[in-house]
């Protein structure tokens, strides 16, 4: 493969992935309220389009529209610096998630990974631990008590939570033995398992350490909007204002739910029957039916946690690190020593 | 006659089940595949029922006033009645009631055969509560609250109500709801929309 | 209940400087100002009237000893009612020591009236900003106060509207506070403890309504906390001394304007026993009353529970009480022609009889509600989040309510039996069977167990009252008819009610607490003094004593818990 062959389909893969990731992150928006909506007994977005199907563009439209407001006294530098600090780390995740088998187009096979580094993984988490920066500029740039709690509020919770998510995330990476996304999705397609089904009290784990760096409800305390009125977004005005959420609540959750697919749930493999094989009923699309997989895992994930979000109540700020620290955390380092005795056990 | 509440703890297995989370979001989802209940305003709107306190309007003189009173008030106040025309006696007793005297502007005007009529009627509605304290007290029922309720204006003139809005209001009451029998509400498709789970059935009454 | 002749005469006895006297509306102990709190104390400890009702002055404008202040006091034991008076000229010494809530009545008394509390110690202005310089509730205040600032219309300066006929934009208006008049009453308050205040209100989406809380913070931790009250303060009070006494059900509604039926009725039912007609009242407006006051605390406690979920970022279940919010306020809006402000009571029945399918409509959502609600409890009551941010939170013991003068489920939840409507039954509460719910440790998570339970007795109260209505023909009389018209005159719109002179204490159970009305009359038309217990402002002054070394997202479950309504505090 020549050099230039190579840098197109680098440059095509950028393309796409960031149409989709910013694409959908905005109709994610539409979809979160007319799920929120229906729970609630009402209709959501009608008036925009047929059943509101414009709402994204419009809402886009008129955030982009509005004034752009700068606080006073406000660290001009810091306070834009954020949101490019909130949304580059939160998409580069995406730099490492495989979509999808490797498949074969213009005679060239093309891994649906931006980069299949061997140490995906890791990457994922440390992009993660970026996006406190943004949040923990905002905070501290807009000059306000409301902004500047939330962020600490954030920031403890992603430091406390990042150990835990790392941690839990250790188990399905000693069953596959390698730290590259695209060979865990192998490991697991090879052992014939997808790792839920060995790694139960680390998938728990992870799906609420994945709510809590999205600052999802139960643990969207740093947003809190009866007590910090939206914490540390509170300064900011128009788009600004709108990239925050769309970053926390839709890319990042589309991030992880990505990375959890692929340590879980068997990246872009069907329907798994544990140690016998796949069950694939979408076997007519042929190597596109893997695509379609991690699209249907991601979605139902993305929806659990809407469900989850529109119905549970908050914790305190207190009591969500007492969480990780003490009952989360044990529980991953337990699933840790578990997981060494289930490892040498698996083929592949 | 004391009844004590207390907690209900969860048991370890609902714990680590997670149950409670489940019990509720088993609920949440029942909710969002059961039919929404919005009424679409503007585009939908609810009558409101008859005994709605909304904006002011005088009835007109039409043959239906209430018996004696009217007469007696029209002899005892000296009023010319006008068909077509308010009621108003000029008693000056809704002015009496109302806990904000000031909103009320009445004035009566002399004829040549020496009787009376109403000839300035004017309610500031930027200082009017709605209590409905001087429909009650008009004997004559001329004053009275209709089902207008939509009363954003764009001035504050827009606000004071006079003697033509007040008896055009009315003479639309009077056609469109007078005759309507007293009832909660009307039971149409609008208001069916967060009553259907209700099963409600009110008897079907003929608005003719 | 009054204190019996006994109990009147067994505080004569202990104290025999005192004079006791017992009319049939109010049992009154008058004292010496210099013995007051030597005689309040005794008659706390050693007579058990131990809950803080109220305080307050009335202004008699006479020469001499010109104030006459009352202490309205509570035997939960008992269940009896005393009243401590005494008169002074400009001071009174406080009272803070024996109940916090005195407190709180004393700023209220040193900014309407001027008193001078001695040994107070923290005497600063309750509503009005610390630089203004009147006392509205003296006598010879106006009415429309001193208007003395040019406040121009835009129309004028903008578009050169003249401003013709009398039904336009007044220029002059009172004295309105400027920034620095805030900012002064602000550093005029307590010492800050921390570093940080956080100034949460008065517009917070957190505070339900105008409520200007200062934190002082140390990192999440609040060291001590403030209130600045007032924003909403409209002068009720000294409205109702210009009002008859039919006219100012009108600002009933505004108080608590969330359960404006429960204060129409408790207003009208004060005026109906000072007036002696409690009797004659018909069984058919006493049973409308009851259940229609009985749907709006449901109505409030929905309120209460979506905005109280919402806080917590439970947030569907806000709209879910909404939706049957919305239920309820069709059904009042059928019945009466309004939704929120609704001066539906009149003095002597209700305004109007049930419309035809008012019962069935009722019927239908009490039948339906219980089910919601139970789905309700599903989400919240046993989840373990909820549990958890409510469970040890703005711990309340039997002390603290009766030193904090708190009522309502708030006191309930701390397990103390206070419900006006058993202890002192009005309309139909005598004739109907409910239960109170009590709770044990006084947390946040009892109130809201006490507030949940009180839901489902209310639709108790109404199935009975359906039923009860349900016998009722439609011509039977829904206004009282006064024996003596000549005397008494009864009638819709209340022109020319004459009130015998008198003194009365009058309390309704509200949603939020003991709604009381001190009506002093001199008979007329219009009462002299009322003073307004509002339930809310004495729940609120127990909020700074809870939230000590609590988080700032305690503040929202606390709050919220104590459910006050700005209307009603500030009044």
């Amino acid at each position: 493969m020549s050099i230039v062959a190579l840098g197109i389909i680098i440059a095509i893969k950028v393309v796409v992935i960031l149409a989709i990731i910013l694409g959908i992150g905005a109709y994610l928006t539409l979809v979160e309220r007319k799920v929120a909506a229906h729970i609630q007994r009402r209709p959501g977005p009608m008036v925009v389009g047929w059943h509101g199907l414009l709402q994204p563009l419009a809402d886009g439209i008129k955030l982009l529209t509005k004034e752009d407001i700068l606080p006073s006294s406000a660290n001009q530098v810091l306070y834009n610096l954020a949101i490019i600090m909130a949304l580059v780390p939160a998409s580069l995740v995406f730099a490492v998630v495989p979509f999808g088998p490797e498949i074969h187009v213009f005679g060239y096979d093309v891994k649906p990974i931006l980069t299949d580094v061997n140490i995906g993984i890791i990457m994922a988490f440390a992009f993660g631990s970026l996006a406190v920066y943004g949040v923990a500029l905002s905070g501290w740039a807009s000059n306000s008590k409301y902004a500047l709690i939330g962020a600490l509020r954030k920031a403890g919770i992603i430091i406390s939570y990042e150990v835990v998510i790392t941690f839990a995330a250790l188990g399905p990476i000693m069953l596959a033995k390698s730290l590259s996304t695209y060979d865990i999705v192998m490991a697991q397609i090879h052992q014939k398992v997808w790792y839920i089904f060995l790694q139960p009290i680390s998938f728990v784990v992870f799906v609420f350490a994945l709510l809590a760096e999205t600052g999802r409800v139960p643990f969207d305390i740093q947003e809190a909007e009866a007590e910090l009125v939206t914490g540390f977004t509170v300064e900011y005005g128009g788009m600004k204002f709108g990239l925050f959420p769309l970053v926390e609540w839709y890319v990042e959750v589309l991030s992880l739910s990505s990375i959890l697919t692929v340590l879980y749930l068997g990246g872009w493999s069907p329907i798994n029957i544990p140690f016998v094989g796949f069950v694939d009923p979408l076997f007519f699309l042929g190597p596109w039916s893997g695509f379609i997989w991690f699209i249907i895992k991601v979605t139902i994930l993305f929806l659990l946690v809407l469900w989850l979000h529109w119905t549970l109540p908050r914790y305190r700020i207190d009591q969500i690190t007492t969480i990780a620290w003490k009952v989360m955390l044990p529980l991953a380092l337990f699933n840790i020593l578990i997981t060494a005795f289930i490892a040498p056990l698996l083929r592949g | 006659m004391i009844k004590k509440v207390f907690e209900k703890p969860l048991n370890f297995l609902e714990t680590i089940l997670f149950l409670d989370f489940i019990k509720g979001m088993s609920i949440t989802i029942k909710q969002a595949f059961t039919k929404t209940i919005t009424t679409h305003y503007p585009y939908e709107k609810l009558t409101p029922p008859k005994r709605f306190r909304g904006f002011f309007g005088h009835k007109t003189v039409n043959g239906l006033e209430p018996q004696p009173a009217f007469d007696e008030w029209v002899e005892r106040m000296k009023i010319e009645p006008r068909p077509g025309q308010s009621r108003c006696v000029v008693c000056y007793l809704c002015k009496k009631a109302c806990p904000v005297p000031d909103l009320f502007e009445i004035d009566g005007q002399k004829l040549e055969n020496g009787k009376k009529v109403v000839s300035v009627f004017n309610m500031n509605l930027m200082l009017c509560t709605f209590c409905g304290l001087c429909v009650d007290a008009c004997p004559v029922d001329c004053l009275f609250q209709s089902d207008i309720h939509e009363t954003a204006s764009f001035s504050r003139k827009d606000s004071i109500l006079n003697l033509e809005k007040l008896e055009a209001i009315g003479k639309s009451w009077q056609d469109r709801r007078e005759h309507e029998p007293d009832r909660i509400w009307i039971d149409d498709d609008a208001r069916q929309a967060l009553w259907r789970e209700n099963k409600l059935n009110l008897k079907k009454v003929d608005n003719a | 209940m009054q204190a019996s002749e006994r109990t009147l005469n067994e505080i004569k006895a202990k104290l025999p400087y005192v004079e006791v006297k017992k009319d049939k509306l109010l049992s009154v102990v008058y004292v010496q100002k210099e013995l007051l709190i030597n005689t309040l104390k005794a008659i706390k400890e050693d007579f058990g009237f131990k809950l803080f009702i109220d305080h307050s002055v009335v202004d008699t404008l006479e020469a001499q000893n010109r104030f006459e202040a009352f202490y309205i006091l509570y035997n939960v034991d008992t269940k009896e009612r005393i009243v401590v008076k005494t008169r002074t000229e400009h001071s009174l010494p406080s009272a803070e020591k024996l109940w916090f809530a005195a407190k709180w009545a004393e700023r209220e008394c040193y900014d309407m009236f001027g008193i001078n509390y001695e040994g107070h110690e923290h005497l600063v202005r309750a509503f009005m900003w610390d630089t203004y310089s009147h006392h509205p509730l003296r006598k010879d205040f106006p009415l429309q106060g001193y208007e003395t600032v040019e406040l121009p219309s835009l129309n004028e300066t903008v578009f050169g509207d003249t401003l013709s006929g009398t039904m336009n934009y007044r220029r002059t208006h009172t004295y309105v506070p400027t920034l620095k008049d805030l900012e002064y009453t602000e550093r005029n308050r307590i010492k800050k403890k921390a570093q940080v205040v956080l100034n949460w209100g008065p517009l917070h989406p957190g505070t339900h309504g105008t409520m200007w809380f200062l934190f002082d913070l140390e990192g999440e931790r609040i060291v001590q906390t403030d209130v600045i009250l007032g924003q909403l303060h409209r002068g009720v009070e000294k409205l109702a001394e210009h009002e008859p006494y039919q006219q100012f059900l009108v600002y009933t509604d505004r108080m608590d304007y969330i359960s404006a039926l429960c204060s129409n009725q408790a207003w009208t039912v004060a005026v109906e026993r000072l007036l002696g007609i409690e009797d004659i009242v018909p069984l058919k407006a006493k049973y409308i009353r009851t259940m229609m006051s009985e749907l709006q605390r449901i109505n409030s406690h929905l309120l209460w529970l979506g905005t109280y979920a919402l806080d917590l970022g439970a947030l569907t279940i806000f709209l879910y009480a909404f939706k049957e919010r919305e239920k309820i306020m069709d059904i009042i809006e059928g019945i009466t022609g309004a939704r929120l402000t609704i001066s539906y009571t009149r003095i002597g029945g209700v305004r109007m009889d049930l419309p035809e399918g008012a019962l069935e409509v009722i019927e239908s959502f009490i039948k339906f509600f219980p089910k919601e609600l139970k789905d309700w409890e599903k989400i919240l009551s046993r989840n373990r989040i909820w549990v958890k941010r409510n469970k040890d939170v703005g711990v309340l013991s039997k002390e603290d309510i009766y030193f904090y003068g708190l009522t309502g489920a708030v006191a309930r939840g701390s397990g103390v039996f206070y419900d006006i409507r058993k202890l002192e039954p009005y309309d139909a509460y005598s004739m109907v069977e409910f239960d109170v719910p009590l709770g044990e440790n006084g947390d946040c998570y009892d109130r809201y167990l006490v507030r949940i339970e009180e839901m489902k007795q209310s639709i108790r109260i109404i199935e009975q009252c359906v039923q009860k209505l349900k016998t009722m023909s439609p011509n039977e009389p829904f206004m009282a008819e006064s024996q003596d018209p000549k005397k008494l005159k009864l009638t819709l719109d209340g022109i020319g009610l004459k009130v015998p002179a008198g003194e009365i204490y009058s309390s309704g159970e509200n949603p939020r607490g003991e709604l009381g009305f001190y009506i002093n009359s001199k008979g007329g038309l219009k009462p002299y003094r009322v003073k307004i217990r509002p339930g809310s402002f004495y729940n609120l002054c127990v909020y700074p004593h809870l939230m000590e070394n609590r988080y700032v997202a305690d503040a929202v479950t606390i709050l919220a818990s104590l459910d006050p309504v700005v209307g009603e505090v500030d009044r």
